[in-house]
């Protein structure tokens, strides 16, 4: 699942990644859509998490589509 | 005469409020509607991305303790709603830092966002901060 912060607290996108290594065309679909909101963000300066259960939180460069969960967080900036 | 006078006027401006309140909801209404579910949506995060028990010490303490990857002796304290991180070493706050997104987030998103950037880019963290240091 791809969670992006935002205003609207978090827009998500979730994909199923034994349905994608089948080649379901809706799974494969949603990964393309995780990955296009992934440059997107990116492009705009946010950082990105993958974030597991009972893993160290790693930052990652690069859209993982077998991550479990990306946390997407804007840019920040000293206040 | 003059207490019927001050109950005709206020009746009316009960009639008033009455009359207005709906056209108040109405302008309002996509307001808080729109900022509870954001709340709930991050409130939702942070119990996902927090352990019970740093989800409790949120609720109790009215902060999170992040411990830094790279030094043992240093915790950052985390404040529920706004307000600076405190840097704490061997027991002892040392250091106030002012981080804050440049998108206006709700408060469990922002504490989600300063554990995140703790844990896995400290370093990037602390270059972007702005440092306050203490003086006892």
């Amino acid at each position: 699942m791809l969670r992006v912060m935002s205003r609207r607290g978090d827009d998500r996108v979730s994909w199923d990644r034994q349905k994608a290594l089948a080649g379901d065309p809706e799974a494969n679909a949603a990964i393309r859509e995780a990955e296009r909101i992934f440059a997107q963000e990116r492009a705009k300066g946010a950082t990105a998490f993958r974030v597991e259960p009972g893993k160290p939180t790693q930052r990652i460069e690069r859209f993982d589509p077998t991550a479990e969960q990306i946390v997407m967080v804007p840019r920040v900036v000293g206040g | 005469m003059s207490f019927i006078t001050q109950v005709l006027a206020a009746l009316g401006w009960i009639a008033v409020a009455i009359a207005i309140s709906p056209m108040l909801w109405l302008i309002f209404q996509p307001y808080c509607r729109g900022w509870s579910r954001a709340e709930r949506r991050a409130a939702d995060l942070l119990r996902d991305t927090l352990t019970p028990e740093q989800f409790r010490q949120l609720a109790w303490r009215g902060y999170l303790e992040v411990p830094s990857p790279t030094e043992p002796q240093r915790v950052y304290r985390v404040p529920r709603t706004k307000g600076y991180v405190q840097v704490i070493e061997n027991g002892r706050a040392i250091m106030r830092l002012c981080v804050q997104p440049v998108e206006c987030l709700p408060d469990a998103d922002v504490v989600v966002l300063h554990k995140l950037m703790i844990e896995a880019n400290e370093e990037g963290y602390l270059q972007k901060a702005n440092k306050y240091v203490c003086v006892d």
